[in-house]
């Protein structure tokens, strides 16, 4: 009886006993306890979670084969078969190196996008700077690296040319990004801001799969699909456009028709010159988005723009004696886009764009006339090796014919080339941890024009250096063909080679960033000639450099409702190019240049207000009255510029801005006419905006079915 | 033969009651559980509880719903906005497991674009106008896909008065909208305990905060 007792007794305690108590301790390579961790025996409903110290224990009345599963966000997942023993569990987790976590190279870049929790800049912050007018370029001249050159509106970066700095959209090249412009008056970019998702401003060390820009890419990525059904409608006082935008299950349209008459605004405001035909322009857009799967996404997008204008430009040293001058450009731009997931670790994106533009330009009886027909063809594929590990692989062809016909009275001369680029290029990014990441680039190409084959490196690292801290370096070779008109007096003429070495540093608060970067950037076989129309007089040995430093402090959380940022660059640079009779700094470089830019929301008024400072120092000029060459200076350039954006109601805002409020008179530099006078004297004068304020205003209104939605995020 | 198979039927009902009561003792604890935790630790705890239940079980969508409705607080008791993002972003990656289960659904459509409402609160300045637009799209679907879905409405409502106040002007709608989500509060049939049923409370809330304050007016 007693051993029946006992028998009963044992198969209790023994039943028990199949209860067993898992516990351990979960840390992370450098052994310091985990809190969260969800530790579990895979399939069933036992785990549990670890306290501050990293400690779990349950228990499980499973028995057999038992998996044990460690899983937390931003690590690694452990699996571990559990033999039959009761000792403690040590656990260690390998932290993933993700985007989240990661250290970003940011020596040279600027980047801006809707997602990033790291970023200096929104996309919407370049539709709200006043003064930029919502244009790229205008918005990006406020951030240090930039030189104003505000008789051209381009992007001139760290002492380069504006033609230094190329475009790209979805990761194809734009040929003739800016809206064509009288002679000393701003062109502006073709692409709307609204049109993009992000955008990465690089003033420096670009990734090898961009090419052809000596100075500068500015790296644009349209909006994927849209969410909401909408029309569009802005009256201003140069001109109305209607959007549409569809939204479908997979996939959304978008139709934009503009047109843009300055007629009536250049009837109220004075302008300097007298115009027969105000600009005129008609524009349409159409962006046709699909996600052809879960990741997979398939986009089009094409611009068709007619312009033209004509206005009297007086002689310099007759000012009573006016010529004709006449713009007129026919462009049309093409890009479709694709890109999908391939299994776990591939990624593949494909594109392709065509441009055909015609532009033509006359002053009295001379005349250019200038045909291109743009192709870029490209693949890229990105392979994930694993967290730390990824390579970028591609290859591109870049295909420009290019027809130019120069006229005058004594009769038409016609020049021609066919370029052919083709390009390949590799890139390595590895993370030793997620503070200290490594990118190696290489990229070849190779031109039709000069039979020249170029291998460049690019070379970038970061390092976190705190919690909110970090420095990166870069370094690079861009080669870039010569300007147009060289190559079509020339064609086999080299391309021009630039080297950068950019030293960055990088704190980025909640509501605050800070950034100082200095650069050295070093030109070699530039252009030289005595004669641009003479190819005899080239040489191909021209040189120079830039260097200096850029700093940028932007602060959203001191100030209620308030947004301001500050931007100063201060540029050293020489170049012997072109004609220069030695080493000088070119006539579109200045020393010092600032920004201030503050955007506050009035809650009281329900307006945004915005006001934009820059101010840069004098640019050389040459004047053939000195001895010496470049030998003057212009005055400092300053510009204040306010917009403000009025929301009237749910669907209607009213948006106006000035440029220049305070109507300074900002010279450029210096013109003068070819021939002196009597006295030996030649006759010159300053090269000024046409008007010196601009004055815009316009109201904007939205169509929803969705009542919440307005255009406020666009102005 | 018919008495085996009675048998084997009825052995076969009972294990799957066997299962399902431990199913539902597991989500009846942890959902509350979910509502209630008032520390991040105490969340992480019930999250992750609810997702191994939603692992182990394989084809449930509740307990990967609740466990992103965890991440959505947990959101919340976060003041940093790459922490909310980060919360925000797992809620999302849970709601995609549920998706999978159950594609199309009412209440997983609704929660989505409860998280979207959540992200504008990072940055309303910024991130307004494409997520409020993405939070409208997803209630609006909600409502389609099951008009009766109280909780829809109710979240709706919460982005309708949201914009609207944004704007400075009248309520965009949203005590119409709370109306209508009482009234199908008030008829839900909660035949499912483990089924969604919260958000009564907080409508009532809603609409003596909002719609009775401004008839008081």
């Amino acid at each position: 009886m007693r051993s029946v007792i006992y028998l009963i007794a044992f198969y209790i305690v023994s039943t028990s006993f199949a209860q067993q108590t898992i516990a351990g301790r979960v840390t992370d390579k450098s052994e310091e306890p985990l809190l969260g961790v969800n530790v579990y025996l895979k399939g069933t409903y036992d785990g549990a979670t670890t306290d501050i110290n990293g400690n779990f224990s349950f228990t499980t009345y499973e028995e057999d084969s038992l998996v044990l599963v460690a899983s937390f966000i931003g690590f690694h997942e452990v699996n571990l078969s559990l033999a039959d023993n009761n000792k403690l569990l040590e656990i260690s987790m390998r932290e993933k190196v993700s985007e989240l976590n990661a250290v970003v190279i940011t020596a040279g870049a600027f980047h801006a996008s809707e997602e990033g929790k790291r970023e200096v800049l929104k996309p919407l912050d370049i539709v709200t700077t006043a003064g930029a007018t919502a244009d790229v370029p205008g918005a990006l001249n406020t951030l240090p690296g930039t030189q104003t050159v505000g008789e051209t509106g381009r992007l001139f970066v760290r002492g380069g040319d504006g033609r230094e700095t190329k475009t790209f959209i979805d990761g194809m090249l734009v040929h003739n990004e800016y809206s064509p412009s009288a002679p000393n008056t701003p062109g502006r970019s073709r692409f709307s801001p609204f049109m993009f998702k992000g955008m990465s401003f690089s003033t420096g060390g670009y990734s090898a799969e961009y090419g052809q820009a000596l100075s500068s890419a500015l790296i644009m990525q349209s909006k994927d699909i849209a969410e909401n059904t909408r029309t569009d409608v802005s009256l201003m006082s140069v001109g109305v456009d209607i959007l549409t935008t569809r939204a479908f299950d997979k996939s959304s349209f978008a139709g934009k028709v503009q047109y843009t008459n300055l007629t009536p605004y250049f009837k109220l405001v004075d302008q300097k010159f007298r115009w027969d035909k105000a600009p005129e322009e008609y524009n349409a857009n159409l962006a046709y988005r699909v996600k052809t799967s879960s990741t997979g996404m398939l986009k089009f997008y094409t611009n068709a723009s007619k312009s033209d204008m004509e206005l009297y430009e007086s002689d310099i040293a007759n000012p009573e004696i006016e010529f004709p001058v006449r713009v007129q450009n026919e462009y049309a731009h093409f890009n479709a886009s694709y890109r999908e997931l391939v299994g776990e670790k591939w990624g593949v994106k494909a594109g392709t764009s065509f441009t055909k533009s015609q532009d033509f330009a006359s002053l009295d009886a001379e005349s250019r006339d200038q045909g291109l027909l743009g192709f870029h063809g490209k693949i890229v594929t990105d392979y994930q090796h694993s967290d730390r590990l990824a390579i970028l692989t591609g290859a591109e062809l870049i295909q420009r014919d290019v027809e130019q016909e120069l006229k005058d009275e004594t009769g038409a001369f016609q020049q021609v080339f066919k370029e052919q680029l083709t390009a390949a290029f590799l890139e390595m990014e590895w993370f030793a941890s997620s503070s200290l990441g490594f990118k190696a680039g290489m990229r070849a190409e190779h031109n039709t024009l000069t039979n020249q084959g170029k291998i460049t490196p690019r070379l970038s690292a970061a390092y976190r250096t705190g919690d909110k801290s970090q420095v990166s370096l870069a370094y690079g070779q861009f080669y870039q063909a010569p300007g147009m008109q060289i190559i079509l007096n020339h064609p086999e003429a080299s391309p021009e080679k630039a080297t950068h070495y950019i030293a960055n540093y990088q704190w980025l608060g909640e509501g605050q960033s800070f950034r100082v970067e200095a650069y050295e950037k070093r030109y070699e076989q530039l252009v030289r000639y005595d004669q641009i129309f003479d190819p005899s007089t080239y040489a191909f040995n021209g040189k120079g450099f830039a260097r200096g430093v850029d700093l940028f402090w932007r602060d959203n959380k001191s100030f209620k409702n308030t947004d301001y940022w500050v931007s100063y660059s201060y540029l050293d640079t020489e170049r012997e190019y072109q004609d220069y009779p030695g080493s000088f700094t070119p006539t579109f470089a200045s020393q010092h240049n600032f920004s201030f830019v503050v955007k506050k929301m009035v809650d009281e008024i329900k307006s945004q207000v915005g006001f934009t400072y820059a101010f840069a120092s004098g640019r050389t000029y040459d004047d053939p009255n000195e001895n010496g060459f470049l030998v003057g200076k212009t005055p400092v350039y300053h510009d204040l510029s306010l917009n403000i954006s009025y929301l009237y109601s749910n669907q209607v805002i009213i948006h106006a801005l000035v440029n220049n409020v305070l109507g300074v008179k900002n010279i450029f530099g210096y013109e003068f006419s070819d021939t002196p006078d009597d006295n030996g004297v030649y006759a010159g004068r300053p090269v000024t905006l046409p008007a010196p304020r601009f004055i815009f205003v316009g109201v904007f209104i939205t169509l929803s079915k969705n009542k919440g939605i307005n255009q406020l995020p666009n102005l | 033969m018919r008495k085996n198979l009675f048998i084997i039927i009825g052995i076969l009902c009972a294990s799957a009651v066997f299962a399902n009561g431990q199913y539902e003792k597991v989500m009846g604890k942890n959902i509350p559980a979910m509502f209630t935790a008032e520390t991040p630790e105490a969340l992480q705890n019930v999250i992750n509880q609810l997702n191994r239940v939603g692992e182990a079980e394989g084809d449930r969508w509740e307990p990967y719903y609740y466990a992103a409705f965890g991440y959505i607080r947990m959101s919340d008791m976060h003041e940093g906005g790459e922490d909310k993002d980060k919360y925000l972003d797992l809620a999302l990656e849970t709601l995609e497991k549920a998706d999978l289960i159950k594609p199309e659904d009412s209440e997983l459509v609704a929660l989505r674009g409860y998280v979207h409402m959540m992200r504008v609160v990072v940055d309303p300045a910024t991130r307004g106008m494409k997520y409020s637009g993405m939070a409208f799209a997803s209630f609006q679907k909600a409502v389609e896909l099951n008009p009766k879905n109280p909780r829809a409405h109710y979240l709706l409502a919460r982005m309708q008065y949201g914009t609207a106040r944004f704007m400075g002007n009248g309520d965009g709608g949203a005590c119409e909208t709370l109306a209508r989500a009482k009234e199908l509060f008030t008829s839900e049939q909660s035949n499912n305990p483990i089924s969604p049923s919260w958000g009564n409370e907080s409508n009532n809330e809603a609409i003596a905060y909002i719609c009775q304050q401004k008839e008081g007016e």
